[in-house]
């Protein structure tokens, strides 16, 4: 029989998310884990690549300390983070694909391209199931042009829990909404709540009656699927369960839910939810799309009137339009630590225990080899990573090394991550994690 | 004091374990009777503790401390059921235990692990398809010893999970349109072909593709703006043979997607692309009407870049009409007609009246909650998730069904014709088909042979699944997906990075066609498809069909290259003077100070000079002959044939259905087993998979088992970039792993004389290739023992009787969706001798099969 805990896993590309069966853990008696590593993590993966020179202080060429060096102009809300900053260069992804998007390969560490299925389960989900448990391990969400997000509220190129099967990521507010506090609203959205309750209680109803008469031997795969539907209810009476927590963290829903002006107004939203189920102790691992992964996107709320696939063709330092682009990152970046350092938690805050990892899917540019794939590191951990600091590697250790290296802080032992022995010995010049990161 | 505990087990089992092996009646299936003291423990002492005690631990393994079958020594015991199943354990200079002896045992185990692994996963290895031969082949196809009995067969009452392509078959039929057979075109996908994976090899379904009339940007834009989602249903991507009966079912993710999807196709079915456009203006016949009131900027990538015609080319439905005027009341009527209409086509048979009731209250409640439209949309997708939508039944539970005197019921009426039509295809089933079973005409055996007969000789009706078999068979469909390392694939002189991928996916497809060429011969089958000299080929397959050089060659090539570089370089520089007189005269002539209008004529040409000078200069650095330096290409001419591939998935990129059929170069490929698809599928990132090749032909073959890869081997090859796979795999020859692989390497080997690109050569790492292989023990002693090359072994086996009993038993685990057992000899045989009886006939092999008792009988357990 499916186990209880694997069974709730498996709802995660539904929702785009995994929800866990306990209750909300006591947040501020909520402890580490074992190993010291992270409780939460969260990748914020901007498309079209990350440029070094947009992230690297000028003149650092070979790590050291970012104490007396100034952040570039895109990153420079960073600036006071300094001390929580590791940013990383020479990282390779060369066997990713990863020109015009290396899709499920950037968080996978394998071979990705548009069309292509993944082959492996990705760092997200990894981590979703090595974490604490939480009601809703893993949410992912995406960010593009508001036609796209309209039109395609859900798509799925970044995570994935194993091979064929990708993790949705939610673009649509008002649905993401509903999926978290449909519990708690009123009007329209707690009816469109109640009404996929009612619904999905009667397939549960209509399921287990069909389930009883099957022979045995097929009654435990059927089983498999009633339950899912038993997990799907289950969550909603769980978020009902603690609604009076959840209540302190819901945004509050204005105009721009439903009238946004500019696809960023639509951004900020995502990213207000994304926050609030970190900090309601829902979700333990976030992964926002920038672009969704693709190599398309808008931020004509930044003033900017370009969007899509020019944008990748510019050259990113120096240039208003990437310097705009970089700037949002960096003000949703510090929006989430600054929200996360406001929850107490342990001795400290939610942010010591988080870990925010800055990237692109498509390493350093829209058209690239790979060999270069620049990482923004945000957060110690308690200690686990070191920060503040850049570091400079060889280009011979590839991204997996880094999913390997956050994977063995929450415990996971093994030395690699989603790539064989025969692969690592053309792509990987070590083994295990990345030594220069980890404290 | 252990050893004396042991020898008094020993003599108390001595005596038992001869009881157990008392020549009682083997009648397969039935429970054999004993616990481990006093059945198995007899079986142990007599065959195993010689070798595996305290004293004489071979293979480091003592079974003395081994104790009844627990979820603590299951591995242990799955390990010793496959050894002794195959006949591996004991060894053969051992006393064999008798026939009955063996089957017994293994049987014990197998009840003992289901019962012990109950509440830990389960065990079901004996159900995996890729486990069928663990059973003996002799005992199928050769006479019986004295004291088997068989009864007559059946399968179980069961549900099948849905498959991946049926499901998304059936989505697609709700919101796509197909083209109608074309006899003058039939290899042309058509409707009831199954939905082909997309350029990257993703199973998707796309919405409004057939009414595209324009879009913006390139291929990654069309790609990005069209809407499409990934397939729900999981399957193991190297498939080999599924099970879907036994090991799928639907998880709780799966089942949100498909509530998720449901109403983007539901709003589909009632709205059409309007459903999909930022603007109604982009459904237009007319671009430019749209180009005038479209969004300003750069519109790549997004919905509103694509314009749709207003012609309808999908059939419209009773959701369309329930939902074409937003004021209208929602009648019983009209909601019901909706609910039949989709439960139909989601399950393949009518609901009940109760379904009907329970679906209409479901909607209704739905309106109730949140209004007319969003509640039609949000209730009707419950249909989606209907048991009978993703689970096929084959439960025999209608009341006037009776078992027979072998307690075995007869599928019938809706059961009985969706197993019909299952066992063919992903439609629903046809109107000829729906009558018989609404008229009660689809109760016997009599019928179904009707109805299958019918079906196999109509080209209209489309057989994906008669194709999926031989996916599942041949494994060919997988190049795409193994990924090839960039320097170790530009080695092979075929094409690095995504272009290599396509044209794997354009393979899959290739051989897919050459597949329904020879079915549509229906002659000799299997050996047709071992020794075709036929190959079915885009353009640039004449790389991949080619010849690697041999060095010598390569020099010549290489000189013919430079020579051609020279001339193109040549006229080029004729050009740059010619242009640079031409210029030299504009500018003499502007000189002069013409009068205006004739110096803007002037200065227009000399503009077209300059930028003609660049041009030619750029050339000149960069224009290359094509000669590919590494492969004599091969010429592949022949008659204009069409693939079934995707709908267009990547704009101007996406698959292309021309083909050639063609005849491969002489004396370099033989079958389908040679060609760059199944070469490709049965390589990894480096070079050739020689072991993988070894197996499939061991397995699929000649009808023999692999045991599981024991957990304490480093399955590695040393990474040596500069020596031969052959020599790299003498690790395998050592002794505690040559036991297992000399049983397939030899096989695997022989396909050297192709590189991992699926091209063939003649030297490796500039030395003669080496391409001997041996067959042995493969159960027939005609075709053991050496072989040349790929070619020599494949035409021994092409004739081989053994290999075509073979083939028709995977036949059967495919169609019956389990593995055969001993009671299914006679089926087995029936189906072989109908394929020979036929001239090699797979539509005989097929009628035989679903005509057979293990097609049509089923054994209610107890629930």
């Amino acid at each position: 029989m499916i186990s209880r805990r694997k069974s709730l896993q498996t709802i995660a590309s539904g929702f785009g998310a995994a929800f866990g069966a306990s209750m909300l853990p006591d947040i501020s008696q909520a402890a580490s884990t074992a190993s010291g590593g992270p409780k939460r993590v969260i990748f914020f993966m901007q498309n079209q690549g990350m440029d070094p020179a947009t992230c690297i202080p000028a003149g650092m060429k070979t790590g050291g300390s970012l104490a007396k060096a100034v952040l570039p102009e895109p990153i420079k809300a960073l600036e006071p983070f300094k001390e929580q900053m590791h940013i990383i260069a020479g990282l390779h992804g060369k066997h990713t694909s990863p020109s015009h998007s290396a899709f499920f390969g950037a968080l996978g560490g394998y071979r990705g391209s548009d069309g292509v299925a993944p082959s492996a389960s990705t760092i997200d989900y990894e981590l979703s199931k090595a974490l604490p448990e939480t009601l809703l391990p893993h949410l992912c969400v995406g960010m593009d042009s508001i036609e796209n997000m309209k039109a395609k509220p859900t798509v799925a190129n970044l995570s994935a829990r194993g091979a064929g099967s990708p993790i949705f990521m939610h673009s649509n507010p008002n649905h993401l909404y509903q999926m978290l506090y449909g519990g708690i609203s009123q009007g329209d959205i707690r009816n469109q709540h109640e009404a996929k309750s009612s619904m999905y209680d009667r397939i549960e109803q209509m399921a287990a009656t069909e389930g009883k008469t099957l022979p045995s031997g097929d009654k435990q795969r059927f089983g498999e699927f009633v339950q899912g539907f038993n997990d799907m209810n289950g969550l909603r009476e769980r978020l009902s369960k603690v609604s009076d927590h959840l209540k302190n963290f819901a945004p509050t829903v204005d105009d721009a839910y439903t009238n946004p002006e500019f696809e960023t107004d639509w951004h900020d939203r995502i990213l207000d939810l994304g926050i609030s189920a970190l900090k309601s102790g829902t979700t333990s691992v976030l992964t926002i799309g920038s672009g969704r992964g693709e190599i398309f996107g808008a931020w004509k709320g930044l003033g900017i009137e370009q969007q899509g696939h020019n944008l990748g063709h510019m050259k990113q330092p120096d240039n208003p339009i990437w310097v705009k682009i970089r700037q949002y990152n960096s003000r949703m970046l510090v929006k989430l630590m600054e929200e996360l350092e406001s929850v107490p938690e342990g001795s400290g805050t939610m942010m010591d225990n988080t870990l925010i990892v800055y990237t692109s899917n498509n390493a350093n540019a829209q058209h690239t080899n790979g060999a270069n794939w620049p990482v923004v590191l945000l957060g110690n951990c308690g200690g686990a990573f070191k920060t503040g600091q850049f570091t400079q590697l060889d280009g011979t250790r590839p991204i997996n090394a880094l999913y390997n290296s956050i994977l063995r802080t929450t415990g996971v032992e093994a030395d690699r991550f989603n790539m064989s022995d025969q692969m690592a010995a053309k792509f990987d010049s070590g083994t295990g994690p990345l030594k220069e990161i980890l404290a | 004091m252990r050893k004396f505990t042991y020898t008094l087990a020993v003599a108390g089992c001595t005596i038992l374990g001869n009881i157990a092996s008392a020549a009682d009646p083997y009648t397969p299936g039935d429970p054999i009777h004993g616990d481990f003291e006093t059945f198995a423990q007899g079986f142990l002492d007599k065959h195993c503790y010689e070798c595996h005690d305290d004293l004489s631990t071979k293979g480091d393994l003592n079974l003395l401390d081994l104790g009844a079958v627990d979820e603590t020594n299951g591995a242990l015991w799955k390990a010793i059921w496959a050894q002794v199943a195959l006949g591996e354990m004991p060894p053969k200079k051992k006393t064999q235990p008798e026939v009955i002896e063996r089957l017994k045992f293994t049987d014990w185990i197998v009840n003992n692990l289901s019962q012990a692994m109950e509440d830990k996963g389960g065990f079901s290895a004996h159900l995996d398809p890729n486990k069928g031969n663990f059973i003996d082949h002799d005992l199928l196809f050769g006479s019986l010893p004295e004291g088997i009995k068989l009864v007559p067969t059946s399968s179980p009452a069961r549900i099948w999970r849905v498959t991946p392509q049926e499901h998304i078959t059936r989505l697609n039929e709700l919101i796509n349109t197909e083209a109608a057979f074309d006899p003058k075109k039939p290899g042309l996908r058509t409707h009831g072909d199954v939905v082909p994976t997309n350029h990257g090899g993703e199973l998707k379904l796309y919405f409004g593709t057939d009414r595209i009339t324009s879009w913006e940007g390139g291929t990654v834009a069309y790609a990005t703006a069209v809407k499409s989602v990934p397939v729900v249903l999981s399957s193991a991507r190297k498939h080999g043979f599924e099970n879907y009966p036994d090991f799928y079912s639907v998880n709780s993710s799966e089942a949100t997607q498909i509530l998720n999807k449901a109403e983007d196709i539901l709003e589909y079915m009632a709205y059409g692309p309007l459903s999909l456009v930022g603007m109604p203006e982009q459904i237009t016949d007319d671009r430019k009407t749209y180009d005038a009131v479209k969004p300003e900027g750069d519109l790549r990538g997004l919905p509103t870049a694509i314009t749709y015609s207003t012609k309808v080319t999908r059939e419209l439905t009773p959701v369309y009409d329930l939902m074409k005027d937003p004021e209208a009341e929602v009648t019983g009527k009209s909601l019901s007609a909706a609910i039949n209409y989709l439960f139909e086509a989601l399950t393949f048979r009518p609901p009940t009246v109760k379904e009907s009731a329970d679906y209409q209250k479901i909607v209704r409640d739905s309106i109730a909650k949140i209004g007319r439209e969003d509640g039609i949309f949000m209730g009707l997708s419950a249909i989606f998730l209907d048991r009978d939508a993703l689970f096929r039944p084959e439960l025999v539970e209608e009341k006037d069904s009776k078992a027979d005197e072998h307690g075995r019921v007869m599928l019938q009426d809706w059961e009985l014709g969706l197993a019909v039509n299952h066992a063919l295809g992903y439609l629903q089933p046809d109107d000829q088909l729906r009558q018989a079973i609404t008229d009660g005409r689809m109760k016997t055996k009599e019928d179904v042979e009707r109805e299958v007969t019918r079906m196999l000789a109509d080209d209209t009706i489309r057989k994906p699944r008669v194709l999926r078999f031989f996916r599942d068979y041949f494994d060919h469909d997988l190049a795409g997906y193994i990924c090839k390392d960039d320097k170790a694939q530009a080695t092979t002189g075929a094409k690095g990075g995504t272009g290599h991928y396509r044209a794997m996916f354009d393979a899959a497809a290739s051989t897919d066609r050459l597949i329904e060429l020879i079915l549509e011969k229906d002659k000799d089958v299997l050996k047709e498809l071992l020794t075709t000299q036929q190959l079915v080929a885009t353009n640039s397959d004449s790389t991949y069909f080619g010849r690697k050089h041999t060095p010598e060659e390569r020099d010549v090539a290489i000189a013919a290259k430079k020579k051609a570089d020279q001339e193109i370089k040549e006229k080029i520089e004729v050009d740059l003077k010619e242009i640079a007189v031409q210029l030299a005269d504009v500018e003499a002539k502007l000189k002069e100070k013409p009068e205006a209008k004739i110096a803007k004529t002037l200065n227009d040409e000399k503009k077209k000079l300059v930028a003609k000078k660049k041009n030619a200069e750029r050339d000149k650095k960069r224009m290359k002959s094509n000669i590919n330096v590494d492969v004599a290409p091969a010429k592949l001419a022949g008659d204009n044939i069409y693939a079934r591939v995707s709908r267009n998935s990547f704009g101007t990129g996406s698959m292309k259905p021309e083909r050639k059929l063609a005849t491969a170069p002489e004396g370099e490929r033989m079958g389908i087993l040679t060609h760059p698809s199944w070469l490709v599928s049965h390589s990894d990132a480096m070079d050739n998979h020689a072991i993988h090749r070894g197996i499939w032909i061991r397995t699929r073959l000649l009808g023999g088992g692999i045991p599981d890869v024991p957990i304490t081997v480093d399955a590695q090859l040393p990474d040596e970039p500069n020596t031969p796979l052959r020599e790299r795999m003498r690790v395998t020859r050592e002794k505690y792993c040559w036991t297992c692989h000399e049983k397939m390497d030899p096989l695997g080997l022989p396909f050297e004389m192709y590189n991992h690109a699926g091209l063939f050569r003649t030297t490796e790492l500039d030395k003669p290739v080496d391409t001997s292989g041996e067959i042995i023990d493969s159960g027939d002693p005609a075709l053991d023992g050496p072989v040349e090359n790929a070619i020599d072994m494949i035409q021994k086996l092409s004739e081989s009787e053994r290999v075509e009993q073979v083939f028709v038993r995977h036949a059967f685990r495919f169609w019956m969706g389990r593995n055969e057992i001993l009671n299914d000899a006679p089926v087995l045989q029936a189906a072989h001798k109908a394929y020979r009886d036929n001239g090699g006939s797979m539509n005989a092999l097929i009628t035989s099969l679903v005509t057979s008792d293990a097609f049509l009988y089923r054994r209610r357990a107890e629930k």
